[in-house]
């Protein structure tokens, strides 16, 4: 799945975009240390930790994409780190569960 | 930010005591010590500790001695992980003089899996301060992780530098509290403060302030 195709399916916004960005599987999480334990490589997170170091735990386990829900600002700092890291970010209206259920198709992120 | 120059800062913006809380760790505190006595400022020696809950705390303590036990009992429960300085920088322990013995090889930007009642008993256990920190910043306080401060587990709470307290006071859980700097930078040293009459800058002496609210914060900053 493409990063457009993620901003389709969530009716969500591209704020940092990754053109050739391959997305095979999904995880949703809000705790930084669950999603470092449990979501692997090629994942798209959804999560509402709208911060900095959500970009660096992307960069260390090879995450591709995050959706941030409930339409969450993206702090500048951040912006800037996805776009150093080449970490996509797409914000959505919607809950981690109502966004979860529109990427329903992707199989589940492990470890 | 080396000891001797957070030291240095303090003391000339006025302080008359300090503490210092790294991220999960208080591996810098011996050095810590051994600046503040050589300045003649007071010192209280630290840490953040970033619980499962994924919430900020402090743990502060009279020596390094109790702040190492602690950092102990922390990293026993820190992801066993290597830190990558290229995504979360350089974790180096100096000494006094600024001599780097070692670079820290834990991840210390993550949470550890002792939670905050674990957390408080064991700060409690060892004679420690427990402080919920910065509870009205949007991440890693108390307020944005849990919704409110929980009763029983707090000695007092924090208020960041910009931290408006006629919001944040009557979210303080019945707490007293402080304002600190938070510093990630020599620049951020000591522009903001706490005033308290006390006997002495101790544990216990902070603790009976605490208990009897007698804490007075600066003014604000108007930008982060």
């Amino acid at each position: 799945m493409s990063i457009t195709e993620l901003a389709e399916k969530v009716g969500g916004t591209i704020v940092v975009d990754k053109p050739g960005a391959a997305i095979r599987f999904a995880y949703a999480s809000d705790l930084l240390s669950d999603v470092m334990g449990h979501c692997g490589e090629e994942s798209v997170l959804v999560t509402i930790q709208n911060h900095l170091n959500t970009i660096a735990v992307c960069t260390l386990d090879g995450i591709e994409a995050i959706v941030i829900c409930h339409d969450r600002p993206v702090p500048d700092d951040m912006k800037a780190a996805a776009e150093r890291e080449e970490v996509a970010i797409v914000t959505t209206s919607l809950s981690q569960f109502e966004a979860s259920v529109a990427l329903a198709s992707l199989p589940p992120s492990r470890k | 930010m080396a000891p001797s120059e957070i030291v240095s800062r303090a003391a000339s913006a006025g302080m008359d005591g300090i503490a210092l809380t790294d991220h999960q760790s208080a591996r810098n505190t011996p050095a810590m010590a051994e600046c503040a006595r050589r300045a003649g400022l007071k010192c209280l020696f630290g840490l953040e500790v970033q619980t499962a809950e994924e919430v900020h705390t402090l743990a502060i303590f009279d020596t390094p001695e109790q702040a190492l036990a602690m950092t102990d009992w922390v990293y026993d429960a820190l992801p066993k992980r290597v830190n990558d300085p290229d995504t979360f920088g350089d974790q180096p322990v100096v000494t006094a003089d600024n001599d780097i013995v070692e670079m820290e090889w834990r991840i210390l930007a993550m949470g550890c899996r002792r939670n905050i009642p674990e957390t408080s008993e064991k700060t409690r256990e060892l004679g420690g301060l427990y402080i919920a920190a910065h509870i009205d910043r949007p991440n890693y306080s108390v307020v944005s992780g849990l919704g409110a401060v929980p009763e029983g587990f707090f000695d007092a709470i924090e208020l960041s530098r910009t931290a408006d307290e006629t919001a944040w006071l009557p979210r303080s859980g019945g707490l007293a509290a402080v304002r600190s700097s938070d510093a990630h930078n020599l620049e951020d040293v000591a522009r903001v403060w706490t005033e308290a009459d006390i006997s002495e800058f101790s544990v216990s002496a902070l603790k009976q302030a605490f208990a009897s609210r007698a804490t007075r914060l600066s003014p604000r900053l108007t930008s982060f």
